[in-house]
């Protein structure tokens, strides 16, 4: 019997040949096969479209049994789905896999980098360039506006903790392949966490009957920042000071550019070490990674050991397969203190970074001080800040799963079930040395962390695949149910003035965080595929959450989908330029139950702290805080998806084109109430938003050929969000997007009829010479007065389209490849600029001493501070070249040498003025630069 | 798998069930009632806010209510840029103001607090949670003082709003409240006040910041003074009357003690107690928030006041008073009135911009030093000591003057004598005691400035004289330097938006 690896089932017409010879018959539909007249000592040949290619010797057996593993080059041939998978033709909805040999390739350390800018419908994007901060995922722009936004994530089966899905603890050289399902008759099946797509990751094993293969690469990358916040030198502010008649006695006679002084050249490198080998019935893979990671705030650090572990051992007969997977990481954070970023474009730039004047010093850094104190509102020297923080986390997490495959007597039924378990525990501290200017008050602090994070999942599911002669058509049917528990604790403890007890020498409790909830899912899926032609699909998902209370615990999902594969029919058979033409719908319903709060149904009591009693009588009373409980059920997103696959000229020109259109309802959003009840603001079922979106991906093998291969990509995104419904009778606006400047000033706004990420600001007016007038604003309302009622809905955050485009280049052994990436359409709010440059903000401080700003205020004048005008909301639209590599690979006897350099973040075209034009939410403020990097790659495969 | 999905909340959370049949709950519960006033939240530093929407050291009842009552006036103004803050000194505010709404939240989150304690100490609340007898006569008296915080908090609401949404014990919360005018408000809270005030602990036998019996009266002769302003039906008489139940309660001004005693750290020992009715109690390590004294303390200071002399690490350069306001005093910032607090070094009297503290002189009121200058208990500097006094004994005394002036009976001579006990000791002599002549109306309002500037009643004052928005003006009232009339309707602040789109029975109050 020859069998399919993957799902223990029978492989229909796979050849069997004896080698060399042409002696050979195929498998029939229970892949059985006989073959007569085979010479002792000859070699069985298995093959078959789309898997490895197997030999066994013969040696007199009766029966050879053939299991034949996918062909990882092939691997496009099939792919999965949520619990399953399908061959690529049978695909009905919208969903994008991207493979090892198409990632983003350089000085990766994050899982999801290698992703960016290579599917339609996902915007991966670096939330920082400090080390160790795991890239923002979004698939089809998130629909929900108080939950959140990250997609589910699923290794090798395990679907990862929602709230805490940490993808650094993989290393991404063991990922074999994303799957990102992207419609809702993809995701139904994971049904109240699919709302905001599912990203299915699989990580590599070894194969079958395979030889030692060992193979090392090492990565050594220098990053640098490329580009600085321009703020005014000493001599422009002396000169500024000087021209405005303020006080030349509060600046100093240095020159000094902070921010030179708190960035350095950071270096990343990496070492991945891999060994498989394949027997008859195990095979093998085992990953070593260590990465290692400076990044240019100095202090900032990142570093990471991971082990990766795969063992496949099939049994009983070949019916039984088990997949054992374990993902292993030891990582160590070192945190730089981010106030230094900020604090270097304001700190005076005439004043030195370092002092031996007692009166103007602390630690040896220059402070501003006030009557033998410091300033406590002026801000604290940027090297100051970054030399007194201590701050670390560790991470020790474990994730492993056993997979039993087992194809049971009946025909065509499988078992196929998960136990997993993915555990972290971290540790944190925070020290601050109490001489320094951001520890002299509270007499230095520190704070400890540590605790747990659990999630355990059982999972088991029949499939059934039957071939239904009589009407030709292939059945395939799937049951199954998921338990999963999530358990997190916490533990912290701080300081208060410098000590651990309190005012009367009690020790400071530790405090106890703990978070629990429950996921129950069942489901079903059925497909049809009607005389190798239409194939249709539905699935259904019956779920429940311990977040919310017994009556709306549960929920049903699910969705229906079809596709025609007019490949299949003659006039595309028989056409000369169009070889693939398939099209797609489908319809789906899904939840999402990652609302935040584990128990919000129930009420509670929150006990206050110490430093929050209330001194009734002679004593001290700590307060007990009864709050309201909210009976919340699941957000609701509906949504359709049609699309259209298309091949040319032999497959040489692919391309697929989705449009859909979603509606979210029951939208959680944590927004105001009615006066009266023990909250003013709640977590509540109320909201709706309509979103739509176009994807467009191409791929083209412009050359194609044994010495010379060129392929290139391209996708393009468009999508638009609109909410449709708010909180109460009215559709209440809420006010959203903290900025810095003043307390508690937001400048984004909810409204009905616009994108959730859209400025609410005053409308600026401007003199003839197109100078903005400082504090001069329409007058919306024309009721002669300039206040709230005067603030408009202006641009947005989010971008109309973004686009990626890829280019992978071989010949003979030189290879070549870059990644595009842009986005248009988008705005962003520049705090860095409203929070300082206006010349109340540098010379009117509330102490003896100035600030410095950006170059900015030499543009608009700007006397007073007008936090909530739209002269700061910029068009940030962008294009990148986030990715590019050249290398070779010499060719060895014994080992083959692979050499490459590759540059990431290599230009950037805007007309945006800040940092950076990518900002995540569009509020631009103190971003950790994102740094260029080059990296040296060396990588060693043992023949 | 019902069961599967029904887990417990194990953190510091507790549920009713730990709460309410434990007896030792109920202190934990009225003080969080008492804190509603006090603090922003469950953390020091107002973290863990009560309220959300605006930031947890801005929610803080005392400070919501200070932006209102003095801000709004010719005693302060402020130089920061937080939203729309200046549009209290301008009188240029509107519905979408998020001060006016956090001040709206807060009021009717305090009332949500005192319901659910009523609710939770009823008797049948008590015996179906099993607290025994011995447990319960604490919980009755704290329950009158619920009782009591609902109507204050009323009192608030009718004042700044005119009408309130309306929740008791004995309606739901989760159902937007019914429309309850002002009028109806104002029978409402002296129904409450005169339903407790017999069964509230008597005056003066409380602990220390619990409310009694005198807090009580002291409430009510509020309400009185200003009846006409709510109901338009003047109540002086009954102003004469509750103001001389407090007076005779045992309640002294020590004319020897420097009047800035009231206003420093060890002000609940330093003999200004004696003078005190009822307190927000703060502590620098045990009641912390960036609202009530610490931000009357900090806010105050900068330019060349030096933060070690008012015992902090450093002001935040915002409030300053206007020329108007220093005009109160005879010989403005030289005058011989010792409640004169200004500070003029680098000061300038007059106004051009609002945001430099420079300009318009500062005021040392409140300070966190002892009456020997020794910092309050925080060493940080951070957090203050001051109790914040709601009513005090002066102000029972010029309130009754004002109400025999205004003809509510009692003794003119008795009046003149409450005055001069206040001015003997501003002055300290009777070298500035007034005579029956002068004791007039005009006089009364000036000389409730400059004994109770900053205390948190000028706007109630000013409306009750007709002079908050038309006939007097101020510098950078209507958002003018030398300051211009406004209209009429801003005596009362708007419902918030919000609030009339979530609920349907509000009604915006006229102008806005």
């Amino acid at each position: 019997t020859v069998t399919d690896a993957a799902n223990n089932l029978p492989i229909l017409g796979a050849s069997v040949v004896v080698k060399g010879t042409s002696n050979g018959t195929a498998t029939d539909f229970d892949g059985k096969y006989s073959l007569n007249n085979i010479p002792q000592g000859a070699t069985l040949v298995f093959s078959y479209l789309g898997f490895a290619t197997q030999e066994i010797e013969y040696t007199g057996q009766t029966i050879i049994n053939a299991i034949l593993d996918e062909d990882a080059s092939q691997l496009d041939a099939i792919v999965l789905i949520g619990y399953g998978s399908t061959t690529k033709e049978n695909v009905t909805a919208a969903q994008t896999t991207v493979s090892d040999d198409e990632f983003n390739t350089g000085a990766i350390v994050s899982a999801g980098q290698q992703l960016a800018g290579k599917a339609a419908g996902v915007q991966v994007v670096a939330a920082s360039g400090s080390p160790g901060d795991g890239p923002v995922i979004r698939v089809r722009a998130g629909s929900t506006l108080s939950a959140s936004q990250d997609p589910l994530y699923v290794v090798d089966g395990v679907p990862l903790d929602q709230g805490n899905a940490n993808l650094n603890s993989l290393n991404p050289n063991d990922i074999e392949s994303y799957t990102i399902l992207k419609d809702a008759s993809a995701t139904a099946i994971y049904g109240n966490r699919a709302s905001n797509g599912v990203v299915l990751i699989t990580t590599k094993k070894g194969q079958l009957n395979s030889d030692w293969a060992v193979s090392y690469d090492a990565q050594f990358g220098v990053n640098r920042n490329f580009n600085q916040v321009d703020v005014l030198t000493a001599d422009e502010l002396r000169a500024l000071a000087t021209e405005r008649g303020e006080d030349l006695s509060l600046l100093g006679d240095a020159s000094t550019d902070w921010q030179n002084e708190i960035y350095q050249t950071g270096t990343t490198g990496i070492h991945n070490l891999s060994i498989s080998k394949g027997w008859e019935s195990t095979s093998l893979r085992l990953g070593l990674g260590q990465t290692n990671q400076a990044g240019t705030l100095i202090g900032s650090d990142y570093s990471r050991s991971t082990l990766n572990l795969a063992l496949t051992q099939r049994a009983l007969d070949n019916k039984l397969k088990l997949t054992y997977t374990a993902q292993g990481a030891l990582e160590n954070r070192g945190f730089a203190d981010g106030g230094a970023i900020g604090s270097a474009i304001v700190f005076d730039p005439t004043r030195p970074v370092r002092s031996t004047d007692p009166n103007s010093s602390i630690n040896g850094f220059f402070e501003f001080f006030n009557g033998g104190t410091p300033e406590v509102n002026a801000p604290a020297n940027p090297v100051g800040l970054l030399e007194s923080l201590d701050s670390q986390n560790d991470n020790h997490q474990i994730r492993m799963n056993l997979n039993a495959n087992y194809k049971l007597p009946v025909d065509g039924l499988v078992f196929d079930g998960n136990a997993g378990f993915d555990y972290n525990e971290f540790d944190s501290f925070s020290i601050r040395t109490a001489n320094s200017r951001a520890g002299f008050f509270d007499n230095g602090s520190r704070s400890f962390s540590y605790g747990l994070r659990r999630n355990t999942l059982l999972n088991g599911r029949l499939d059934y695949k039957k071939f239904l002669e009589a009407i030709d058509t292939d059945f395939e049917a799937t049951v199954g149910s998921s338990y999963q528990d999530f358990t997190r604790e916490t533990f912290s403890r701080n300081t208060i003035d410098g000590s651990f007890s309190d005012s009367n020498g009690d020790p400071i409790p530790l405090r106890f965080f703990p978070g629990d909830n429950r996921l129950v899912s069942f489901f079903g899926r059925l497909s049809f595929d009607i005389k190798d032609l239409i194939v249709l699909s539905g699935s259904i998902s019956r779920d429940g959450s311990s977040r919310f209370s017994p009556e709306e615990r549960f929920g049903t999902f699910g969705g229906a989908s079809a596709a025609i594969k007019l490949t299949n029919l003659d006039f595309v058979q028989n056409s000369s330029f169009i070889s693939q033409l398939k099209l797609r719908g489908g319809y789906g319903v899904t939840g999402q139950q990652e609302i935040g709060p584990d128990f919000a149904f129930i009420q509670v009591f929150t006990p206050g702290q110490l430093q929050s009693s209330i001194q009734l009588g002679d004593t001290f009373l700590p307060t007990i805080r009864p709050e309201g409980a909210q009976d919340l059920k699941w957000e609701e997103t509906a949504q359709y998806n049609v699309g259209i696959d298309l091949g040319f000229f032999d497959d040489r020109l692919t391309g697929s084109v989705d449009a859909y259109y979603r509606e979210t309802s029951d939208l959680l959003q944590f927004a105001p109430i009615a006066a009266g009840g023990l909250e003013n603001f709640v977590l509540q079922n109320v909201g709706d938003t309509e979103s739509r979106g176009l994807e467009i991906g191409v791929n083209a093998k412009l050359v194609r050929s044994e010495n010379f291969n060129w392929n290139i990509g391209g996708n393009l995104t468009f999508n638009e969000i609109e909410i449709t419904n708010l909180a109460g009778p009215n559709n209440n606006p809420v006010a959203v997007g903290g900025i810095s400047g003043g307390v508690g000033n937001n400048i984004q706004e909810w409204a009905v009829g616009s994108d959730p990420s859209s400025f609410h600001v005053y409308r600026q007016v401007y003199d003839q010479n197109g100078n903005p007038l400082d504090g001069v604003f329409v007058d919306v309302n024309g009721d002669n007065v300039i206040n709230e009622a005067d603030r408009v809905r202006y641009k947005k955050a989010n971008p109309d389209a973004y686009y990626g485009f890829t280019s992978n280049l071989n010949y003979k052994e030189f290879f070549m490849s870059f990644t595009l990436r842009g986005s248009a359409g988008l705005y962003n709010y520049n705090n860095v600029d409203s929070n300082s440059a206006t010349f109340e903000n540098i010379f009117n401080n509330p102490g003896n001493y100035y600030t410095n700003s950006t170059t900015d205020v030499l543009e608009s004048q700007f006397t007073d501070p007008q936090l909530f005008s739209d002269y700061y909301v910029r068009k940030a639209d962008f294009l990148k070249l986030d990715n590019a590599t050249i290398g070779y690979t010499f060719l060895g006897d014994k080992v083959d040498i692979r050499t490459s350099i590759t540059g990431t973040n290599l230009f950037t075209i805007t007309d945006y003025d800040g940092l950076d034009p990518e900002v995540s939410g569009g509020i631009d403020n103190n971003l950790y630069p994102r740094s260029r990097t080059v990296v040296l790659g060396l990588g060693f495969t043992l023949k | 798998c019902q069961e599967t999905l029904d887990l417990e909340p194990r953190g510091e959370e507790l549920t009713a069930g730990d709460i309410l049949k434990d007896p030792d709950s109920y202190p934990g519960l009225i003080a969080k009632v008492y804190g509603g006033l006090i603090v922003g939240g469950q953390e020091g530093g107002d973290g863990n806010a009560d309220i959300n929407g605006i930031d947890g050291g801005f929610s803080n009842y005392l400070r919501l209510f200070w932006y209102h009552q003095e801000l709004s006036s010719d005693e302060a103004l402020i130089a920061w840029n937080d939203g729309t803050i200046k549009d209290f000194q301008r009188q240029t505010w509107n519905d979408g103001n998020e001060f006016i709404r956090g001040m709206y939240s807060r009021i009717n989150y305090q009332i949500a607090l005192c319901n659910d304690f009523l609710r939770n100490t009823s008797e049948a609340s008590l015996d179906s949670n099993g607290i025994p007898e011995s447990a319960r006569g604490l919980i009755r008296e704290y329950r009158e003082e619920a009782r009591f915080l609902r109507a204050y908090s009323y009192y608030h609401g009718m004042d700044l709003f005119g009408s309130m949404p309306f929740q008791d014990e004995n309606t739901d919360p989760n159902v937007p409240g019914q429309l309850i005018t002002r009028a109806e408000l104002f029978n409402f809270v002296e129904s409450e006040l005169l339903a407790v005030e017999s069964t509230i602990v008597p005056a003066r036998q409380n602990g220390y910041g619990r409310a009694d019996q005198a807090t009580v009266w002291m409430t009510l002769a509020k309400i009185y003074l200003n009846a006409e302003v709510y109901t338009g039906t003047a109540r002086y008489t009954d102003v004469v009357d509750y103001t001389s139940r407090v007076i005779n309660a045992g309640y002294s001004v020590d004319t020897n003690a420097p009047y800035t005693n009231l206003f420093l750290a060890d002000n609940n020992s330093n003999g200004s107690q004696n003078e005190f009715i009822w307190t927000l109690n703060y502590d620098g390590q045990r009641t912390q928030t960036f609202g009530g004294t610490t931000f009357l303390t900090h806010a105050p200071v900068g330019g060349d006041m030096n933060p070690s002399n008012f015992g902090i690490n450093g002001g935040w350069f915002g409030i300053r008073t206007t020329p108007q306001f220093v005009a109160k005093f005879p010989g403005e910032e030289n005058s011989a009135d010792g409640r004169e607090q200004f500070f003029t070094n680098n000061q300038t009297k007059q106004i051009a911009d609002e945001s430099q503290f420079g300009q318009g002189f500062a005021i040392a009121k409140f300070k966190n030093v002892d009456v020997n200058g020794n910092q309050g208990s925080d060493a940080t500097g951070d957090f203050v000591d001051i109790d914040f006094p709601v009513y005090r004994l002066a102000d029972a005394y010029l309130m009754y003057a004002e109400a025999v002036v205004r003809g509510g009976g009692g003794s003119q001579a008795q009046a003149v004598n409450y005055i001069n006990i206040l001015r003997q000791r501003a002055y300290g002599n009777n070298g500035s005691n007034i005579t029956a002549s002068q004791l007039t109306l005009p006089f009364i309002l000036d000389e409730r400035a400059r004994e109770l500037f900053w205390e948190a009643h000028r706007r109630q004052d000013l409306i009750r004289f007709n002079q908050f928005t038309t006939n007097y003006t101020w510098a950078w009232k209507g958002n003018v330097q030398t300051g211009t009339t406004t209209p009429a309707f801003r005596n009362l602040y708007p419902i918030p938006a919000e609030q009339l789109n979530l609920n349907d029975n509000l009604v915006q109050n006229p102008g806005y």
